[in-house]
């Protein structure tokens, strides 16, 4: 189609060359062409709509056939015509899709985050938030599309990103029987950290975060929010560019909470790439620099939380998160 | 590399002091056994000498075989609580992890036979053996324990958990117990046997504390096919794992 009208004006062109002295006909040759674009680009709308509503039609046909979702995407929006990955990007996430079975954990998410922000993953149970860490961390393969964390691909070089990443897991993952500060130098350790280094900071994170005591006792007899803190000091022992924390604060008091507010908090001070999931919507408004809400797998909104207050008409991030997952419930999607 | 592998190997020497489980499995399980054993059918207890004598170098066998029940359920275990995963996003490799675990349980076999070896010459074990034979014998029982790791992660990556992984880890340990260590062999039986680790470990120890040569043609033999043995089957268990293992 395309092709055929940059003819038909050639054609065009080379005839009023040839009447250049002629000014009736040159207007005559001009209105005509004139016409014949306008008609042409009516037409191209026309298929255009129709492309845009075969899409649609695909999409809803997608959600019905279990396995087939990844696999028909748009072909008018790659991902290096979104994104211009630069210095000052920490992770980029390109097509990012994630099938189990016949379920679509997530299905093709973009986002780019910027390096020293404070990223909030916002998304309903089982929405897909943790399956896009676990692929960032190079936990799960993806199905489809990639990811670049820290300038390296999680397809490509895993070994690089274990490197600059700390990831405190949703579920408290640490060694019963060793002592709080067995467990944060058995992980500095892996990191093959300093010892005197490792110390240190070890020390000035059970002080912080209230455990100085108890690092010397046994994991077995912490309650469940003291383990929950030292699932997060493990996490930044080795002094991670890039931080995922998923669930951090599940289980905490509202006081040892704030106190990891402050932890996190720290962190942006640092100027270090944070990337929070959370239920608890108010922390990702008092947190986070930039949020992103997920559903069915897919990022279905992006901004910081007064943007999305804003654009929403909602007077916080809860009624902006219930608006948008809601409506989503209520459409059936 | 040598950091996270001596931290790993740290961890798991904790692991079998402090949990009771495991301390009783590795350590005291294989000393009880064998003081049993002793007052049941050696000098001391006042029975046939030269039957315990026969019966000892099963006794080693059969502590190491218990590897497999510990290392698979630490698998799980670690499995179930994540830790598998968190190990995962750091950067060490799973030869570094899979490697320590191995040098535990290397180290474990050592102190299981030195146990069982002075246990046994308390309750009236009195071997033919020199210096060498001693050392052949735990080179044995090193290759033994290998089996033992390789066959514990087969377990882990079959069962769900650590409490399934007691229960199957008996499909190896069973007749290893019974085809290859110290119960006579029938026509029948001794065919099984060529197919388990435990029966080559269990002939070459005997023939090597009857007095026989350790440098021995049927000796290196034996000591060939268990090191083959051990080998193929620790790149089984991790390959299975690997791929297998839901870490």
């Amino acid at each position: 189609m395309k092709n055929k009208i940059i003819n038909k004006i050639g054609v065009n062109y080379k005839m009023a060359m040839k009447d250049m002295n002629d000014k009736e006909k040159m207007q005559k040759l001009i209105d005509k062409l004139t016409q014949d674009l306008s008609s042409k680009d009516k037409e191209i709308v026309g298929y255009l709509n129709k492309i845009d509503a075969l899409e649609e039609d695909i999409l809803r046909l997608q959600k019905l056939i279990p396995g087939e979702a990844s696999k028909i995407k748009s072909k008018r929006e790659k991902p290096e015509d979104i994104f211009d990955p630069d210095s000052t990007s920490a992770i980029i996430i390109k097509d990012l899709v994630k099938q189990f079975d016949d379920v679509t954990a997530v299905n093709g998410i973009n986002l780019e985050i910027k390096k020293g922000e404070l990223f909030g993953l916002l998304g309903p149970n089982g929405a897909g938030k943790t399956t896009t860490i676990n692929m960032l961390v190079g936990l799960l393969n993806p199905t489809e599309g990639t990811a670049i964390v820290g300038g390296y691909d999680v397809k490509r070089d895993l070994s690089k990103i274990k490197e600059m990443i700390g990831v405190c897991p949703q579920k408290a993952s640490v060694y019963k029987f060793l002592k709080g500060r067995e467990n944060v130098e058995l992980f500095g350790n892996l990191f093959e950290m300093d010892k005197k280094v490792l110390k240190e900071r070890a020390d000035r994170f059970f002080e912080a975060s209230g455990l100085k005591e108890a690092s010397n006792r046994k994991a077995k007899g912490y309650s469940g929010g003291m383990i929950r803190q030292l699932n997060l000091i493990i996490a930044l022992i080795n002094d991670p560019e890039i931080v995922f924390l998923d669930e951090p604060t599940v289980g905490m008091d509202p006081r040892a909470r704030r106190k990891t507010w402050t932890f996190i908090g720290d962190l942006k001070q640092q100027d270090k790439t944070v990337i929070l999931t959370t239920h608890y919507i108010e922390e990702a408004e008092a947190l986070c620099d930039r949020v992103g809400i997920i559903d069915y797998g897919e990022l279905i909104a992006l901004g910081s939380p007064k943007e999305l207050m804003k654009k929403h008409d909602a007077k916080n991030l809860e009624e902006v998160f219930m608006k948008i997952t809601g409506r989503r419930i209520l459409e059936g999607v | 590399m040598i950091q996270r592998v001596l931290a790993l190997v740290k961890m798991e020497l904790l692991k079998l002091i402090r949990e009771p489980a495991n301390l009783f499995l590795n350590l005291l399980f294989p000393a009880i056994l064998t003081l049993v054993f002793g007052l049941a059918f050696g000098g001391l207890g006042g029975g046939d000498s030269s039957l315990f004598n026969t019966m000892a170098p099963g006794l080693f066998a059969y502590a190491c075989i218990f590897l497999i029940m510990t290392v698979s359920m630490s698998f799980t275990d670690d499995r179930e609580n994540g830790l598998l995963k968190r190990i995962n996003v750091t950067p060490t490799t799973s030869t570094q992890f899979i490697g320590s675990h191995i040098i535990t349980n290397l180290f474990i076999a050592v102190l299981q036979l030195a146990i069982v070896f002075l246990l046994s010459l308390l309750m009236g074990f009195r071997p033919s053996v020199d210096v060498f034979g001693v050392i052949m014998a735990f080179i044995f029982m090193l290759f033994l324990s290998l089996c033992s790791v390789g066959l514990g992660l087969i377990t882990a990556t079959i069962a769900k958990s650590a409490g399934a992984a007691t229960g199957i880890s008996f499909i190896f340990i069973l007749p290893q117990m019974f085809f290859g260590t110290f119960v006579p062999l029938t026509e029948a039986t001794r065919v099984i046997a060529a197919f388990l680790p435990s029966y080559y470990v269990t002939e070459a120890i005997t023939t090597i504390f009857n007095g026989v040569s350790p440098f021995a043609v049927e000796i290196l033999m034996q000591l060939g096919i268990i090191a083959l043995m051990s080998i193929g089957i620790v790149i089984l268990g991790i390959f299975l794992f690997k791929k297998y293992g839901k870490v």
